[in-house]
């Protein structure tokens, strides 16, 4: 294959060397624009997007998500009226009432999809980006900042949301549904998430972390 | 000098005509965090990234086998998932358990045509498709077929990206059993269906965690 090895040529990285995460193709890192996307020129994966502030940003979208998130999971999302009997549930009675029933394996998944995994979210990320805007930096730092990576994937509020129009749709028929409180609040958590892991550089954050533990000048 | 042809990357597309990658020169990217690192020869992989201290491996390993498994499992699953009542609704004495495509069907006879549509997308199409999808890309590489890797690689993507939404459904559920609960005039009791489904939606999503899309490209990297 005619590859160099590596004693022939290198005898360290540089700096702005990255790989492409799905072909394994070896680049040069090019200055883009904020917002912008790179893409990945054999496969068109996307490598990086900067972030203008992104430490600010995310530290202050974790800490309302921290906020909202008390009353999103256990006020009201949404009540029903069957002749004169109310009723209404919480998102997290949803997983306490299958796990009653006995789906103790769907009880979790729900359970945690739902409310354990983005709270897990919310506090790492207010941990990461708290130390690395106050500029100390924790050993725990790369631990932390590396299981918000393996979490990311399995919070998954956005969901849950289309699960609660669903289910009012089913429910037309068979009784009036009102949303509750909890809905409201539930909706703002969402975008609060949402916005955050978009305004997340994640390259940033761990080029500031690696320096930051080195001792290297930002 | 190895670099040049890459550089101007956020044109999208630009001939790559000698790509050169990281295992060509003996270096790893952490699947973690993205860092680069020599690969000092520890059977393949150096011990930890020494960015995010996450084992390196220069292709995931056993990946190929480690699919396989889980998507023959994610597949076996799927038929108990379709068989099998996800709830049964109760309402005023009568009711009968349904199963995703009866509710489904239900939906349709109703005449809540976008509900049906959505959760006909989210809870039978997807999964057929990720499992397809899966296949394809698990014996193409297995057995070497020449196909479009840009393509591939895309189909890997949409795989990863679209996975998630199927636990629709598991969250429907969880919302109508605790809410319609009125003893003898309404109720609805979710089912083993529902079980399944789940173990298949996770099964998948763990099953494109686990391939590694490297090896869509590793075969034209060696070859020439």
């Amino acid at each position: 294959m005619g590859a160099l090895t590596t004693t022939q040529t290198l005898s360290s990285i540089p700096d702005n060397w990255i790989a492409c995460k799905d072909c394994d193709l070896l680049l040069e890192r090019v200055e883009t624009p904020v917002g912008d996307k790179a893409l990945c020129p054999r496969c068109a994966n996307p490598l990086y997007q900067p972030r203008d502030n992104s430490i600010e940003h995310t530290l202050a979208l974790a800490i309302t998500g921290l906020l909202l998130f008390l009353p999103a999971n256990l006020l009201p999302v949404m009540s029903m009226d069957i002749v004169g009997q109310e009723s209404s549930t919480t998102i997290y009675e949803g997983s306490l009432v299958l796990f009653q029933e006995g789906l103790y394996w769907t009880a979790l998944l729900v359970f945690f999809a739902s409310i354990v995994i983005p709270l897990c979210k919310l506090l790492l990320m207010l941990f990461i980006s708290g130390c690395l805007y106050r500029e100390r930096f924790s050993p725990l730092l790369p631990y932390a900042f590396r299981y918000y990576h393996y979490l990311d994937e399995w919070g998954m509020l956005e969901v849950y949301m289309l699960g609660v129009l669903v289910a009012v749709v089913k429910l037309k028929g068979m009784a009036s549904v009102l949303p509750g409180i909890g809905l409201y609040c539930f909706i703002a958590l969402l975008l609060v998430t949402t916005l955050m892991s978009s305004l997340l550089d994640e390259e940033c954050f761990w080029t500031r972390i690696e320096h930051g533990l080195k001792g290297d000048p930002l | 000098m190895l670099l040049d042809q890459n550089r101007a990357w956020p044109e999208r597309g630009s001939a790559v005509n000698h790509p050169t990658t990281a295992r060509q020169l003996g270096l790893i990217r952490c699947h973690t965090c993205g860092k680069l690192a020599f690969d000092v020869g520890h059977d393949g992989y150096e011990e930890h990234c020494p960015r995010c201290h996450a084992h390196m491996h220069m292709r995931a390993t056993n990946s190929l086998s480690r699919t396989w498994a889980l998507l023959i499992t994610a597949a076996i699953l799927y038929v108990p998932a379709n068989i099998l009542p996800i709830m049964t609704v109760t309402y005023f004495g009568a009711g009968q358990p349904d199963t995703i495509m009866s509710g489904v069907i239900l939906l349709l006879q109703v005449g809540s045509y976008p509900v049906a549509a959505v959760i006909f997308i989210a809870s039978i199409l997807v999964p057929v498709l990720k499992m397809v999808a899966l296949l394809i890309l698990l014996l193409s590489v297995q057995f070497k077929w020449v196909l479009d890797d840009r393509q591939r690689t895309r189909m890997y993507r949409a795989v990863e990206l679209v996975g998630r939404w199927s636990m629709l459904d598991m969250f429907v559920i969880a919302l109508l059993v605790a809410l319609v609960n009125f003893g003898s005039i309404a109720q609805i009791v979710s089912g083993p269906g529902a079980t399944a489904f789940g173990s298949v939606v996770v099964l998948t999503m763990l099953a494109a965690t686990t391939f590694d899309a490297r090896m869509i490209w590793d075969k034209e990297d060696t070859d020439g």
